[in-house]
């Protein structure tokens, strides 16, 4: 993983910096890399600074009570400089009462004397953490969008009326897939479709899931424009995959299963819509 | 005395058997400036003979002036009492200075905001949402008038912790005092003025180090002559052990600027017995008790060492280190205020037994805030408590002779040495300050404690060990918000209605003077009796001086 780049800052025009020198060393003990401002920053320097540096976290130090005006000044900025993805933490003589403000001003957290450094850095890890990987751009997205959620039941017959009869979807297509051993009723629910599986045979890899687990969630499934460039791509990145090569699904969609371990407990399938299905 | 060893022997050997039955708390005691401490001192430790008593400690009132500066020290009067206080607007700080001189404070200690001791009017962009915050704001005569209203200049002395632009607020002290009637050689103070530790450890510097040096010395030839009771320079180990430093490098550092201090004046011409008889120190009052005791007692002996051997001084006063005491601000929790108390007594007691001339004894919430009025006369009140009724100010010098304090003493003036002699090598304090030498110890230092603090070696109480559920929230301070609009409507005021015609004039003469080598006590005088603001005066010599940029270390 990246190192996490913080900013730590003086606003204003304290010179109590010891707070903040300690919290920098120690957030480089932590293994983050650390940039620390010196004294008298405005908030404006302070923003030019994390932008240039292109950190993903500001810890603000001040000690002399100027915090209510010039925290909420660097979050102000921030914003208006459109890098307001920017954790804004901060710290020093600040008294419990002023803390709300502060938060509902935009800063993340404040710490006050005696917080220990692991527990500031584990705060930065874990705010940080999504916006890094979110801001991981995909070479180019692959998901288009969920095509259908499969749910595994014991008889269609028996599970379809809930959905036509109380949620009021339609059926838009029903058919036996012969390469899964299993009967698919497709039920149309706006954009996307709920894939009803019922097993044709005790081998289907639909009766172990339902012997194992029961009836329920299967599996998601996302559209894709080219399964081949996709699949290999995961490959070449290390995801585990159930299925190396397309095979035919239903609706005569191309289909490939991910392994379940590389999303957290769910079976994520890709799937390419060909000519005859394309709406 | 072979009796003696032969026992102290034979004692060690039996307690070290013991040992594995009942270990000690810990495998090795150090203290926070790593000096070993032994289980036990005996007549072996300290001073032994006759001789070395003379040497090393002699008697109060006289060199090396271990026991004490007066013969007769707390006997005769107990320190100044001294309270740091200051918020606000120039009203609200004069209320609170009144309401302490009637509670039985000896001495006024004024605390100004930032953009005062930056040199910045209240109305400056940099000042944003700092005015009034840490001290009180003084952009001009008129707010410094307020300030001191009511107040005899005679007979109240007052220190003013303030340093990059000092001769300013002097200025407005004086002219203050000579509206009162007051003549200068009535009037008696401190100004901090000591920007070595600014550069070091506190950060409220303006100009780079040769001018700001010019500044100071300039004030020591003009208060020798004209103001002789003014102490022109509090030269301050508080701020440096504040950020982070030991003990020893609290001494250390602090008579390694203050040797920067005397070599300036002498190199300006001053002569040694009239300026340094001036010079007084401001230290930190911390945790060890014991430890804290015998700096007090080393400093004193090292400076008057530094002044007899190293610059001549042959007047008993420029030998004499009178100091001032706060107790340390770094120590005070956040979490459960009121057992801060009991940290400031101790440390307290530590400045008393070291024989402090005066002291300020933190508030239980400054963690938290500025000192509430009911916490600040806590304050006031344990030194009140331990002056009047505690007996440590019964006898001079009460733990002289301690196995235990001299042995420390001894090895904290050794240490201590080490540094000053390496600071030396380097050029003095302020090569070693701009090679980021200084900084650089303490925050090694500062960070070492953070780190025993986390591990848990070192007890925080109510931080890190006996922490409680739920805090109770006291009281707090609040400066008013609209301070800073306040004083910037004030001081548009006081431009637009002062004659401008002087002001221009007092502006381009002390340009001038700033240009040349002349003192600028003077001139700095003229401008602020003519309503010239802070800032005006800062910003002209900023022109000439420039501004210090420290490098980042």
């Amino acid at each position: 993983m990246q190192q996490i780049r913080v900013l730590i800052a003086k606003p204003g025009l304290d010179g109590h910096d010891r707070g903040a020198l300690v919290i920098a060393q120690g957030l480089r003990d932590q293994g983050m890399e650390v940039i620390y401002t010196g004294l008298r920053q405005t908030p404006e320097q302070i923003v030019d600074t994390a932008i240039q540096e292109d950190v993903s976290c500001i810890g603000l130090s001040s000690l002399s009570g100027a915090h209510m005006e010039l925290f909420p000044e660097v979050v102000r900025v921030l914003r208006e400089r459109q890098a307001d993805d920017i954790l804004v933490i901060g710290g020093g003589v600040i008294p419990e009462a002023d803390i709300p403000a502060l938060q509902a001003a935009g800063i993340a957290m404040v710490f006050t004397p005696g917080t220990r450094i692991e527990d500031v850095a584990s705060f930065i890890r874990s705010h940080v953490r999504l916006r890094d990987l979110a801001d991981v751009p995909p070479v180019e997205p692959v998901a288009k969008q969920v095509d259908h959620i499969g749910i595994a039941v014991r008889s269609i017959a028996e599970a379809l009326p809930f959905y036509t009869r109380h949620l009021g979807l339609t059926v838009d297509h029903d058919e036996i897939i012969p390469d899964q051993k299993v009967r698919a009723v497709f039920v149309r629910a706006g954009d996307l479709h709920l894939e009803l599986l019922e097993p044709t045979s005790p081998d289907s890899p639909i009766a172990q899931f339902l012997d194992k687990r029961g009836p329920g969630l299967h599996h998601v499934a996302y559209r894709v424009d080219d399964i081949d460039r996709a699949l290999e791509a995961l490959k070449e990145a290390g995801v585990r995959l159930i299925d190396e090569r397309p095979r035919p699904g239903g609706l005569g969609k191309r289909i490939a299963f991910i392994h379940p371990k590389e999303a957290h407990g769910v079976l994520t399938e890709y799937c390419q819509r060909t000519g005859e299905a394309a709406e | 005395m072979a009796n003696l060893d032969e026992r102290t022997r034979a004692w060690q050997e039996r307690v070290e058997r013991s040992l594995e039955q009942r270990p000690e708390r810990k495998e090795r005691f150090v203290n926070g400036s790593d000096i070993p401490i032994q289980r036990l001192y005996t007549p072996r430790d300290g001073v032994q003979t006759e001789e070395e008593y003379l040497e090393k400690l002699g008697f109060p009132g006289e060199y090396p002036y271990t026991r004490g500066i007066q013969p007769t020290m707390y006997r005769g009067r107990h320190w100044t009492m001294r309270q740091y206080a200051g918020f606000g607007s120039a009203e609200q700080t004069n209320q609170r200075f009144r309401y302490l001189l009637e509670q039985g404070q000896t001495g006024l200690s004024t605390a100004f905001d930032l953009p005062t001791q930056i040199g910045y009017d209240a109305d400056h962009p940099m000042a944003r949402g700092e005015v009034g915050k840490v001290g009180v704001s003084i952009s001009s005569l008129a707010d410094m008038q307020t300030l001191l209203q009511g107040i005899p200049l005679d007979r109240v002395s007052t220190s003013m912790t303030i340093n990059a632009p000092a001769s300013i607020l002097l200025a407005m002290y004086l002219v203050v005092a000579e509206q009162q009637g007051v003549p200068w050689d009535k009037v008696s103070g401190t100004i901090q003025n000591d920007i070595l530790k600014e550069y070091a450890a506190r950060g409220t510097y303006i100009f780079p180090p040769k001018p700001s040096m010019r500044l100071i010395t300039d004030i020591f030839e003009f208060c020798s002559k004209e103001v002789p009771h003014w102490n022109t320079i509090s030269i301050s180990g508080y701020h440096i052990r504040e950020a982070g430093s030991t003990a020893v490098q609290e001494v250390a550092f602090t008579l390694s600027n203050a040797i920067a201090y005397v070599q300036a004046a002498i190199d300006k011409g001053l002569e040694v017995d009239e300026f340094a008889p001036r010079l007084s120190f401001f230290f930190n009052a911390h945790n060890d008790f014991f430890e804290e005791i015998a700096k007090f007692r080393a400093a004193r002996r090292m400076w008057a060492k530094i002044m007899r051997d190293r610059f001549g001084a042959k007047s008993p006063r420029a030998q004499q280190l009178r100091f001032h005491t706060q107790t340390a601000g770094s120590t005070l929790t956040a979490q459960q205020p009121d057992n801060n108390v009991v940290r400031v007594t101790v440390q307290a007691m530590a400045a008393i037994l070291g024989g402090t001339q005066s002291l300020h004894t933190n508030a239980r919430d400054e963690a938290l805030a500025l000192p509430t009025e009911e916490s600040a006369r806590l304050a006031l009140r344990t030194q009140q408590i331990l002056a009047y009724e505690s007996g440590l100010t019964d006898t001079v010098d009460p733990l002289g002779g301690s196995y235990y304090v001299e042995a420390l003493t001894d090895a904290i003036e050794e240490a201590a040495w080490k540094y000053i002699n390496y600071i030396d090598q380097l050029g003095g304090a302020v090569a070693a300050i701009e090679q980021g030498y200084i900084q650089q110890e303490i925050r090694r230092a500062a960070y070492d404690t953070q780190m025993a603090i986390e591990r848990g070696d070192q007890v925080v109480v109510g931080v890190n060990r006996f922490t409680v559920e739920q805090e109770r929230q006291p009281e707090l301070l609040r400066v008013d918000p609209n301070i800073g609009r306040v004083q910037a409507e004030r001081l548009a005021k006081l431009r637009a209605e002062r004659a401008q015609e002087p002001v221009r004039e007092a502006l381009a003469d002390l340009r001038a003077a700033a240009e040349g080598t002349a003192n600028l006590m003077p001139k700095i005088i003229q401008a602020v009796r003519v309503y010239a603001t802070l800032g005006e005066i800062c910003d002209t010599l900023r022109q000439v001086f420039g501004e210090y940029r420290p490098a980042v270390f």
